[in-house]
């Protein structure tokens, strides 16, 4: 039992962190219809800011918020300065440009930083607790409650805020939003600099966890299941996805790989069950997709035919 | 043979005969840009002229290399390439049955989830790609003969290239290529018009599937070996960039852009060794890379082909012979960036 | 016509960059991953590169000749390293290539077999050391599975019964892992395996992972899989419970960031050391120093001194090599390449400076001894007395 406690522990604290990074992605595609590739950047970005704030002697707790801003600023400029002239573009050609910008940020970050890991400050005091036999560490702790506590306050910011009203309105409507007066370019760069803070938070929370590396950005990746399964245009389900997607890696890894090999070494000349946890989300995708193309919670819309 | 179709003949030939005197390493570039120039082709097809976005482009050469390579060790030949062709082409029209059912952005993520999964089961599936180990190849055979220089491979790549590019335009001339092209626009209108769409869609992922297939098992001769690693999502993005550079929709495109993004990591590589950068010359290269898709995306969306476009070089050329300009012939220029090409 | 004169001009410029290198030189060229998911490691793409970079400004390079040195990066994808293959044997010449990875030296061993080019691979698989079907392909020590072969005696001999095997999805971490699995080596020292857990060679966190090793409590867990994934495991091994005593790395497993990033977590750790530590007493660090006062070292670590140890062999076959051809510089290199490997085959008892014991490359290894090395208050410290491999 405690075995199954524990990697529902180790699954909800990455998916907390998967929450953030998915509501980042949710609020840039509400807002501007675009699915944003350059997540992953954001995230690791984010990551890197911290490190190099606290290099430069700041605390802690102000290097983080410091990578925070500069995250922001970065989506902003982001936004202004290649979002904003392919406003017209077809679908394809903004994802490609988000593409773009993944790639030139790793790019960037492997220049300044070179490829080999680095010792990530430590944010949290080491340690654990053991509740019920299961093992916590305060790491573990901090990222989890911090991730989800950020992602209801954000939720509750944009329903019950009157910039986040703004924000629904853009996000509803364009047309009818600048017809009584909002700034849709003012509520777009609002909302990708909000992702990208919240992606480097989210980046930050990872690299305590993990380590601060170049392959933070893969978490990008992973994060278009968990929006997928929660509806493109629903920031609460990208939170309840991004936990719920966390706790099924968690469990494939620890239960299903296990019992897949078991059952692969006995039937076929197949040894090793592979990456599943890596390819599991996926088909979950894409049952989703099938079956249920708004997810959990999200609208109806046009995705389909 | 019309007369149109002189002009890829006698470049090919051309072609052909350059690689042949470049020595081994020339004719190694020769053939990884025409293989590529394959791929990028058979993407430009289904997303430039169809308007169906792929990001499952390397999953199909996967399939397509795994394919030839079996049946090339199997002693298949020719043939081994036929099989890879088809082979990808059912993959393809796999991929894309969801396409009858979701629309642009929900499909887009699909072909992702696609490329993801056929990477895990290229790992997996070890009875037919021997997993992480990859798949030995042996070199193929033509008539008998073995092909096991980088020349030889240069020539066939060169012809196969010739083929698919003379297959590419007559296609665009037929009902289902004009099609394609409505599809891409508006379906609503497509199917005003009497055109059957899921039947047109699933057309362009068989033939698009098809020469992907083609161009991976051309790959897996000249390597020697498929792997997994080697088919993974860099390689869906490089070729997404071969046609965005090359100009969407467009064939000579696709060509450029193919021999820009398979070259342009040579020549940071010689430009770096020459200035002694070598350790910081991969990021560098990714630096160039991305900074060069979102360049071409913001401000040249036609892409090279546009740059090197028959309008532009006949208006250089014009003023260089000092002729007065033709205003009807620049009406290119006027036209607002993000209409499509063709 | 100026503009097709041009444009001419500029593609025989271009292509003539692409012009192959004269014979009578001496080309070494080699790859490593300088930016990739192992790069923690390559000190030992550098070591050869800076040893032979040492004697062409000491010694004015190999009998009077420079050495041309390429390093070329494979990023750890075996595309990339077969691209660089190519280049090493075609363009560049090279009289011998050093490659990488495990993957790319097993796709390519029929290869170099064909094209005749000795070849030093970093890798230590078995399935590439046969100096009989495969006589251009050299290794610089024991073996992964004769490690992990030490290592279990060393569980056995503590009185363990359980050993889990955890190892990275590519060919580095399946390959010997299903040797040794195969082999019933395991059972033969009276242990059971329980279980080989796998994991992306290139994964950020494997906590669910640990915690199926934690609920089968193993007495030994071997880990095969480089550097940076070890941190993970040992980083997420603290994260459930599971102490770094239980675990043992092969020689990819010394590095000073793993105490640097882990700190306490990896204190107890064990790993297989093949080659005396960067900065120990012994006459090679006077070299090493020697050359840090005028160039730049990239990676002080024990992979550095695996490289230094790689140029010392290879350029002492080289030596002899031209020696036997009346002190020239031979201009057929398929000749000089054939010469280059059957001298390396012939090394006997060549001084390593201390980095490992004198080299003899007959079974095409260079060195066959190790011991195991733990890490205590931050460093790695021997255990126990050198053991010969084999």
């Amino acid at each position: 039992m405690t075995f199954y406690l524990q990697l529902a522990v180790a699954g909800i604290a990455v998916g907390s962190v998967y929450a953030l990074i998915a509501i980042g992605i949710v609020l840039i595609y509400k807002c501007s219809g675009v699915v944003n590739f350059a997540q992953g950047a954001f995230v690791m970005l984010g990551a890197y800011f911290t490190y190099a704030l606290t290099r430069l002697g700041l605390a802690p707790v102000a290097a983080v918020l410091g990578a925070m801003l500069a995250m922001a600023l970065v989506g902003m400029l982001t936004e202004r300065l290649v979002l904003r002239p392919m406003m017209k573009a077809p679908v394809v050609a903004i994802m490609a440009v988000t593409l773009g910008i993944l790639i030139l940020t790793r790019a960037v970050c492997l220049a300044i930083w070179g490829p080999d890991q680095i010792a990530f400050p430590k944010l949290f005091p080491d340690g654990a607790v053991n509740i019920f036999d299961v093992f916590i560490t305060y790491n573990y702790l901090a990222a989890a409650l911090l991730s989800v506590c950020l992602s209801l306050a954000f939720l509750a910011f944009y329903q019950f805020t009157a910039i986040g009203l703004k924000q629904r309105c853009a996000a509803d409507n364009t047309r009818a939003a600048l017809a009584i007066g909002i700034h849709t370019g003012n509520q777009n760069s609002l909302a990708w600099s909000m992702s990208a803070a919240l992606a480097g938070l989210g980046g930050t929370l990872l690299a305590t966890l993990n380590g601060l590396s170049l392959g933070l950005s893969d978490i990008g990746l992973v994060a278009f299941p968990v929006i997928v399964l929660g509806g493109l245009t629903s920031l609460s389900g990208a939170v309840v996805a991004g936990l719920l997607l966390g706790v099924l890696q968690a469990f494939t890894d620890g239960i299903l790989t296990p019992w897949f090999e078991t059952f692969l070494r006995a039937y076929t000349r197949i040894y090793s069950a592979g990456a599943l946890q890596q390819v599991v989300p996926y088909m979950i995708l894409v049952f989703v997709l099938l079956v249920r193309p708004q997810g959990i919670f999200g609208r109806r819309g046009t995705e389909r035919l | 043979m019309t007369r149109s179709s002189l002009v890829p003949i006698i470049l090919a030939i051309l072609a052909i005969a350059v690689s042949l005197m470049l020595g081994r390493y020339g004719a190694y570039l020769t053939h990884v840009v025409a293989i590529a120039a394959i791929g990028a082709m058979s993407l430009n097809l289904l997303n430039g002229w169809c308007g169906q976005i792929n990001f499952a482009q390397a999953a199909l050469l996967g399939v397509g290399a795994y394919t030839a390579g079996n049946c090339g060790n199997a002693g298949w030949d020719v043939f081994s390439l036929l099989a890879a062709g088809i082979a990808s082409a059912l993959a393809a029209v796999l991929i894309g049955l969801p396409a009858l059912r979701l629309r642009g952005l929900y499909f887009a993520i699909a072909t992702l989830a696609a490329q993801f999964i056929f990477e895990y089961l290229f790992k997996f599936a070890e009875p037919i790609t021997h997993g992480v180990s990859g798949l030995l190849i042996q070199p193929m055979k033509l008539l008998g003969r073995v092909i096991d220089t980088d020349q030889g491979y240069a020539v066939l790549a060169i012809c196969l290239l010739l083929l698919t590019w003379l297959f590419m335009t007559w296609i665009r001339r037929t009902d289902l290529g004009r099609a394609f092209l409505v599809v891409r626009e508006n379906e609503v209108v497509a199917r005003g018009m009497g055109i059957n769409v899921p039947q047109t869609k699933m057309w362009a992922f068989l033939i698009s599937g098809f020469f992907a297939g083609i161009a991976g098992g051309l790959m897996g001769f000249t390597d020697r070996l498929a792997h997994p690693e080697a088919f993974g999502m860099g390689l869906s993005v490089d070729y997404i960039a071969m046609i965005i550079v090359g100009g969407l929709g467009s064939l000579p495109g696709s060509l450029l852009g193919a021999a820009f993004v398979s070259l342009l990591p040579e020549a940071i590589q010689r430009f770096g060794e020459a200035f002694n950068m070598a350790d910081q010359l991969s990021a560098f290269r990714e630096m160039a890379f991305g900074l060069l898709i979102i360049l071409f995306l913001i401000f040249e969306p036609r892409g090279l082909s546009a740059i090197l476009g028959k309008t532009n070089v006949q208006r250089m050329m014009a003023r260089f012979a000092r002729r007065p300009t033709n205003p009807v012939r620049d009406q290119a220029k006027n036209q607002p960036k993000w209409r499509s090409v063709e | 016509m100026n503009k097709l004169l041009r444009n001419a001009m500029l593609t025989a410029g271009l292509l003539s960059c692409i012009a192959p290198a004269t014979a009578a030189d001496i080309n070494f060229c080699m790859w490593g991953t300088i930016t990739g998911p192992d790069a923690l490691v390559n000190g030992m793409a550098y070591g050869p590169r800076d040893y032979m970079e040492f004697l062409n400004q000491t010694k004015g390079g190999i009998a009077g000749n420079k050495v041309k040195l390429l390093l070329l990066d494979g990023r750890y994808k075996l595309d990339e390293e077969l691209k660089n293959y190519r280049r090493c044997v075609d363009q560049e010449q090279a009289v011998v290539i050093n490659g990488w990875s495990t993957g790319s030296v097993k796709a390519l061993r029929d290869q170099i077999t064909q094209d005749q080019v000795p070849f030093m691979t970093q890798s230590y698989s078995s399935e590439v050391l046969d100096p009989v079907k495969l006589p251009y392909i050299f290794m610089a020590g024991p073996t992964y599975e004769q490690q992990m072969i030490i290592a279990l005696r060393d569980a056995a001999n503590a009185g363990g019964k359980t050993v889990i095997i955890m190892h990275g999805d590519n060919e580095y971490g399946r390959g010997p892992t299903t040797v040794v699995r195969q082999s019933g080596v395991i059972e033969k020292l009276g242990l059971t395996l329980v279980d080989t857990v796998e994991f992306p060679y290139d994964a950020q966190d494997i906590t669910a992972q640990m915690l199926r090793v934690k609920s089968k409590n193993p007495d030994l867990v071997y880990v095969q899989s480089s550097t940076p994934q070890l941190i993970v495991a040992l980083r997420d091994a603290a994260k459930v419970g599971l102490p770094a005593t239980k675990f043992v790395g092969n020689a990819y497993n010394i590095s000073p960031a793993i105490p640097a990033q882990l700190g306490a977590a990896a204190e107890g750790f064990r790993a297989i050391q093949i080659y005396s530590d960067y900065g120990s007493d012994i006459p090679a660090m006077k070299d090493i120093n020697a050359f840090k006062a005028n160039n730049k070292i990239e990676k002080e670590d024990v992979y550095y001194m695996k490289g230094w140890m790689e140029g010392v062999a290879i350029s002492k076959a080289i030596e002899v090599a031209i020696a036997k051809n009346g002190g020239k510089v031979p201009d057929d290199i398929k000749a000089f390449r054939k010469s280059v490997r059957d001298e390396m085959e012939n090394l006997k008892d060549v001084d390593a400076g201390g980095i490992t014991p004198p080299l003899s490359f007959a079974s095409h290894q260079g060195s066959t001894q190790a011991r195991l090395a733990v890490i205590k208050d931050g460093k790695y410290v021997p255990l126990g007395d050198w053991i010969n491999a084999q």
